[in-house]
């Protein structure tokens, strides 16, 4: 009889906890959709990132085209923060706590991702691959946060590396953005250089409203530096070696991802771009890749404007939301905020369409390690007609 | 020595860029004593129209060019006719807000229609091949700027001193209802006024775009042929000049010698420094006795 | 056909009438004078027939063509003159300047103007020799030689007075307007104004159409006049008549010479 009830009570509590657990079903998920936000600015002094956001969306609407995952759609929500870290944190907060997102990708910015960081973070919402290669997504690390992007430091590291020991040159300077962009790369080629025994001849700051780099092209000329480092915007990388050439000044030009959209960088610089080694860090637009060409056909193919480019900076969109759709994939039918962090916690070598991807449990001393989702980049050599040469396989490397 | 003349050399070439758009701001400042803070954006539209006839209409320069500045006079026109002339009584903070709108919808419509990608005008002759004078170099296009900015001043000299529109212009911008009252059509002054600004705006515009062209390219220039104009007393087209000339060398010699991370701030330290010290200009006493 | 007419004209500001039924014609060749103490309308009476003003209602002709509605530089165009009671000048230019301004509706050529951008003898050339001399006569009858190459903001109250006439003059109107030209002036300048108002009408044969408060002048050289008060009209006609009625009397003689020449 005791028995009985005891059973009967368990029964009930059983019943009682499915329901509410049915009730409390996570925040942005449904039995047919999911609900997944993003930043990017689609106007503004950084709109040519808007592409990122984008492919993102034409990634999303080909999941979906092939049945969604697991049987739930991706509802894709993405607003334009004009790169404005005030409009960015606005438009999150009207959608988290409008909407309910399950989880954030992407967002494009050092500065709008660093607006919210901490509002996703207290809340416990997973956000994954945010579009810079910026140091603050690993120092410190957050068990929510899923940066994907190699460091900008790593990619100056690897140029470097390349610069001494493959081409032999010893004189590097490098021209960077004053914030925490071009720091990062003056800090990594530092960092590589002191392990030749070597010092950067030239740090030259650039502000982003500067115009004239006439000043700047003097101070590193003067340097005699045969290795310039660009960690600039790709408009005033292009205005420096411009200004370079009309000054009789050629050293070795080397830039960042951030540049490495060759057919782009050599249409807006008249052809400069020729021979500038960039790092980047997913595969080119026309390589032999199953899958890069897969997106391209059912992604982009189907689901771009008519006016979109196939560019690295489109199809990093894709790049960086891989691993969250890979993570919802293995949760199966039980998605849950926690079980997405487990499962990408869980994630090993994974290969998408960029370097491998690896996680592991927070472990906040190894934070490279178990947070920092990409660490290799390979060096691309820009061709006459715009295609890249590659000078290197995938470089995987630490930090610090 | 060789960094100092350089420097000077580059300060003149930068210079001229602002020189224009300081001209531009001047001549319709002088007869409206509004400051257009739409002028970069009018600059800008008619370089997006150039770039549009030049690579996705395939015209060829000779034909490109001259359409180029004929659009900039109509736009000038049709803003002074469409916008300005309603403003109900007009108020110089008025007119200020009403060219800062005017600015916004510009750069929006660019944005829109040509999108975000930094882009490059394509140019007779290529902005990164230079000439050397000895150790000094100077680009083939900044040198072409320097030409072009002095001829354009020595049009608009002689223009204002000499020709009938000219001197009908500095008499409405001295004293309206007087100007009427000699058979000056004020409004039609007012509107070419805005279409010549507009003119020498567009050519700013095209010698900045064989660089790169993205729709935020103006401001730096506006800002800095703005500062320009300040310290030649807003009114004055010479003081315009000398003042964006003095800007650009005073840009390149604090660059290289002094800091080249506040360089950029320079210009904002100038417009303070000659409101707060000078506000009828730097080179005031010069321009009031000529006038 | 009549010189200039103006019919039933009214003009309000924010429901004060400025002018309410105003009606009078000068004929040509006219000192046609308009009195009236300080606030009677008589500002605002020039300032809709030049086009500065459009009024409510009423008409203003001129040698038969309607003129209200017309912008002030088409009246301007039309030949009719001005000058204002608070100098109007070009402040930054000189005398020379001022006066050029005054031509300016004669100007046929070009874009180019003077003898400084064609030489002498360029039609341009040509067309500016004539106007400059056409200006150096007024500079001589109004004896401002010595003010010539002065910017005219700084020189003194009566001379600016005199630049404002001379430019009018230089458009060589056929009707023109004074608003209290003696105004702020000494006996001596008013003295020449007079001589110079008389020698307009006698000697060039311009119509003249005055504003003045010295009732001794307008009694003196005025053909006709008009007198007005609050907007409406008191009354019109020779000097003689019109100094008989009984509230010009009132507004003036009581109080001789009050307002105007303080
Ligand atoms: N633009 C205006 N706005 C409002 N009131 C005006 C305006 N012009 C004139 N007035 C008014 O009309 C009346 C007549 O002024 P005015 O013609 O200047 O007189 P006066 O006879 O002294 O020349 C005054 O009361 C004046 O305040
Ligand atoms: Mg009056």
């Amino acid at each position: 009889m005791k028995k009985k009830a005891l059973l009967r009570a368990a029964a009930v509590v059983a019943m009682v906890c499915g329901l509410v657990w049915n009730a409390m079903a996570e925040e942005g998920v449904s039995d047919t959709e999911i609900h997944i936000g993003q930043w990017g600015p689609q106007t503004g002094p950084a709109a040519a990132w808007g592409s990122v956001a984008r492919g993102t969306d034409a990634y999303f609407k080909m999941i979906n085209a092939e049945g969604g995952i697991n049987g739930r759609k991706l509802i894709h929500h993405m607003f334009d923060d004009a790169y404005n870290p005030a409009k960015t944190k606005a438009g999150v907060k009207e959608l988290q706590e409008g909407t309910g997102m399950f989880a954030w990708v992407s967002g494009v910015g050092t500065a709008p991702g660093l607006a919210v960081r901490d509002y996703l973070m207290e809340r416990q919402i997973p956000w994954i691959g945010p579009s810079s290669g910026s140091l603050h997504w690993i120092d410190p690390a957050s068990k929510y946060l899923f940066p994907i992007y190699p460091l900008y430091y790593i990619e100056a590291k690897a140029l470097v590396r390349h610069a001494v020991k493959d081409l032999g040159l010893k004189q590097v300077a490098i021209a960077y953005q004053n914030d925490d962009y071009g720091k990062n790369g003056v800090q990594g080629a530092k960092a590589e250089l002191a392990q030749h025994g070597l010092q950067v001849v030239a740090e030259v700051p650039v502000e982003v409203k500067d115009t004239d780099m006439k000043p700047h092209v003097m101070q590193l000329r003067k340097s005699d530096a045969d290795t310039v480092l660009l960690w600039v915007s790709p408009v005033h990388a292009v205005k420096i070696v411009g200004t370079s050439k009309a000054m009789n000044f050629t050293p070795q030009w080397m830039s960042t991802s951030t540049c490495s959209d060759f057919p782009l960088m050599m249409h807006i610089s008249k052809g400069l771009w020729e021979g500038v080694i960039a790092a980047t860090f997913a595969e080119l637009p026309d390589a032999d890749h199953p899958l890069l060409q897969k997106y391209q056909k059912d992604a982009y193919g189907k689901f771009a404007a008519k006016d979109e480019r196939w560019g690295l900076f489109y199809y990093a969109g894709i790049l960086f939301a891989e691993p969250l759709v890979e993570a919802i994939r293995r949760c199966g039918q039980d998605l849950t905020r926690e079980r997405v962090v487990s499962e990408l916690e869980g994630l090993k070598n994974f290969r998408g369409i960029g370097g491998e991807i690896s996680y592991g449990p927070l472990d906040t001393a190894k934070a490279y390690e178990t947070r920092q989702g990409m660490k290799e980049v390979f060096l691309v050599k820009c061709l006459k007609d715009g295609k890249a040469e590659k000078l290197s396989d995938w470089m995987a490397i630490q930090y610090p | 020595m060789l960094d100092f003349l350089q420097m000077l050399v580059s300060g003149v070439a930068v210079g001229s860029s602002y020189a224009l758009v300081g001209l531009a701001m001047v001549i319709i400042y002088k007869t409206s004593e509004v400051p257009n803070f739409a002028q970069g954006e009018m600059a800008l539209i008619s370089s997006f129209f150039t770039f549009m006839l030049l690579e996705q209409c395939g015209f060829p320069y000779y034909a490109a060019f001259p359409l180029a500045l004929l659009f900039a006079v109509l736009l000038g026109f049709f803003l002074e006719f469409t916008v300005l002339r309603r403003a109900k009584d007009p108020n110089i903070l008025g007119m200020i807000a009403i060219t800062i709108g005017i600015e916004m919808i510009l750069l929006g419509l660019v944005s829109w229609k040509f999108g975000a990608d930094p882009k490059t005008l394509p140019f007779p002759i290529s902005p990164y091949d230079s000439i050397a004078l000895g150790e000094v170099f100077i680009s083939a296009l900044e040198a072409l700027t320097v030409g072009v900015a002095l001829v354009i001043m020595l049009i608009l000299f002689i223009f204002f001193r000499f020709s009938k529109l000219g001197v009908a212009m500095k008499a409405t911008q001295q004293n309206d209802t007087a100007a009427r009252l000699m058979g000056i059509r004020t409004n039609r002054i007012l509107m070419f006024t805005w279409g010549v600004s507009s003119l020498v705006g567009c050519v700013a515009g095209l010698l900045i775009s064989p660089i790169t062209m993205q729709p935020y390219m103006m401001w730096d220039p506006l800002l800095k042929g703005f500062a320009a104009a300040v310290m030649g007393g807003m009114t004055s087209l010479p003081g315009a000049v000398l003042g964006a000339y003095l800007l650009g060398i005073i840009e390149n010699l604090f660059g290289g010698y002094v800091s080249i991370e506040f360089k950029s701030v320079v210009a904002f330290a100038i417009i303070v420094l000659v409101l707060c010290i000078k506000p009828s200009g730097l080179f005031a006493r010069h321009y009031v006795k000529k006038v | 056909m009549s010189f200039f007419k103006v019919c039933n004209l009214s003009i309000s500001f924010g429901g004060l009438a400025a002018l309410n039924d105003v009606s009078f014609e000068v004929q040509k060749g006219q000192i046609f004078a308009i009195i009236g103490p300080n606030g009677a309308g008589k500002t605002t009476l020039f300032n809709c027939i030049n086009g500065i003003y459009t009024p409510d209602e009423g008409e203003v002709f001129f040698k038969d063509q309607k003129i209200n509605g017309l912008r002030p530089d088409r009246i301007a165009r039309l030949g009719i003159a001005r000058t204002f009671q608070n100098i109007e000048l070009f402040n930054h230019m000189n005398t020379m300047e001022n006066l050029m301004l005054g031509r300016h509706l004669h100007m046929k050529s070009n874009l180019f103007r003077g003898v400084g951008m064609w030489g002498p003898h360029s039609f341009a050339g040509q067309e500016e020799i004539a106007h400059r001399r056409k200006v150096e006569e007024i500079i001589d009858f109004l004896g401002l030689q010595s003010a010539r190459n002065q910017p005219v903001g700084g020189l003194p109250y009566g001379t600016q007075k005199q630049i404002e006439l001379g430019r009018a003059l230089a458009s060589e109107p056929e009707f023109l307007l004074l608003d209290e030209p003696c105004a702020g002036m000494n006996a001596e300048e008013k003295q020449d104004m007079i001589f110079w108002i008389k020698d307009i009408q006698d000697e060039l044969g311009i119509t003249i159409l005055l504003i003045e408060h010295d009732m001794n002048m307008v009694m003196d050289i005025s053909d006709h006049i008009l007198a007005i008060n609050f907007g409406g009209m008191i009354t019109e006609g020779t000097p003689s008549d019109v100094q008989k009625h009984p509230e010009v009397l009132k507004a003036y003689l009581g109080e001789e010479d009050g307002e105007g020449s303080a």
